[in-house]
C-alpha cells in the first residue's frame, strides 16, 4: 500500500512537471517559423489515406490502347 | 524552461536544390503510370501519399479553417493527382504539382462557399503603423489553443498573404517555387512576405 501510495506521487509530481514544461513560452523569430512548428504536430488522419484506397479501388481501369489489345498486352 | 528558437536567417531559396528524397521528379518520358484501381498498387502513388500528405493536409486546413472540410479536401486532391498520375512528367517537383492542385481546389471550395476575402490596399497602413509590437518574436505557450489562436490570424488575413505564409513555412518549397504556386516573381514573394509577416504577427497578438 505504502509502495503505491509512492508510485502515485510520483506520478503526479511528474504530471505536474510535464504541465509546467508544456505551458513554457516558445519564441519563433517568424510566422512562418510557428506555422513550421504547428504543422509538425498536425498529423494527417488515418482515414483520410483508408478512403483513399478506397475511392482509388473503385475508379475504374483505364482503357487499354488498341495496339495493346490487339498484342494482348 | 523557456525554448528560445534560435533566429535562423530565412535562408536564400531562390536556387537551393530541394532536399532529397522530395526533389524527385518522375523521369521525364518514362511510360505513363497506369496504376491498377486496387488501393495503393502504384508503388509511386503509395510514395507520392506518404511524402506529401501532410503538407497538403495542413495546407487545406489552415486555408479551410476546419478539420473536416480539409481532410475532404486533402481525399480529393490525391484523388485528382491519381487520375492525373499519368500526366505527370516531372516538369515541377511532385509537391509543387500537388499544391497546385490543392490550391486551386481550396479555392473553388472557398469561392463556392462564399467565403471570399476581399484584400485591401489600405490594410497595409494597418500593419505598417504597428511597427513596433511586431518586430518583437513571436512569443507563445505551448498549448491546445495554439492552433486556434494560429487559425484565428489566418482568417483574418488577406487571402494572398495567407496562401504565402502557408507556403513560405514549407521548407520543401524555394521561393521560386512559391512564386510559381502564386504566380509572382521570387523577388515579389520576398517583398511580399514582409508585409504578410507584420499582418500574421499583428493579428496573432490580438487573438491572446
Amino acid at each position: 500500500m505504502k509502495r503505491q501510495s509512492q508510485f502515485h506521487a510520483r506520478e503526479q509530481q511528474q504530471e505536474g512537471e510535464r504541465e509546467r514544461q508544456e505551458a513554457q513560452p516558445i519564441e519563433f523569430a517568424t510566422p512562418e517559423q510557428l506555422l513550421r512548428h504547428d504543422a509538425l504536430h498536425t498529423p494527417v488522419p488515418p482515414a483520410v489515406g483508408h478512403r483513399l484506397q478506397e475511392s482509388v479501388a473503385r475508379l475504374p481501369m483505364p482503357a487499354r490502347s488498341w495496339w495493346r489489345r490487339l498484342l494482348g498486352l | 524552461m523557456k525554448e528560445p528558437q534560435a533566429q535562423r536567417a530565412v535562408p536564400d531559396r531562390s536556387s537551393a536544390p530541394r532536399r532529397a528524397g522530395d526533389s524527385r521528379p518522375f523521369a521525364p518520358g518514362s511510360e505513363p503510370v497506369h496504376a491498377p484501381a486496387a488501393g495503393f498498387a502504384a508503388p509511386e502513388f503509395a510514395e507520392l501519399y506518404t511524402e506529401h500528405s501532410q503538407a497538403i493536409y495542413y495546407l487545406a486546413l489552415r486555408l479551410l479553417g476546419d478539420p473536416e472540410r480539409a481532410q475532404d479536401a486533402t481525399h480529393d486532391v490525391f484523388l485528382k493527382a491519381f487520375r492525373k498520375l499519368d500526366q505527370f512528367r516531372g516538369e515541377a517537383a511532385p509537391r509543387t504539382w500537388l499544391y497546385r492542385i490543392a490550391i486551386n481546389h481550396c479555392r473553388n471550395l472557398r469561392q463556392s462557399w462564399q467565403e471570399r476575402h476581399v484584400f485591401s490596399n489600405a490594410d497595409d497602413a494597418v500593419w505598417e503603423g504597428a511597427v513596433a509590437r511586431t518586430d518583437s518574436p513571436l512569443r507563445v505557450l505551448e498549448t491546445k489553443e495554439l492552433g486556434q489562436r494560429i487559425q484565428k490570424t489566418l482568417d483574418e488575413l488577406p487571402e494572398e498573404y495567407r496562401l504565402l505564409l502557408l507556403l513560405v513555412a514549407d521548407e520543401q518549397l524555394s521561393y521560386e517555387e512559391v512564386g510559381i504556386l502564386t504566380e509572382q516573381t521570387p523577388d515579389a514573394v520576398r517583398g511580399k512576405l514582409h508585409r504578410a509577416r507584420k499582418a500574421f504577427a499583428v493579428l496573432f497578438q490580438k487573438t491572446a
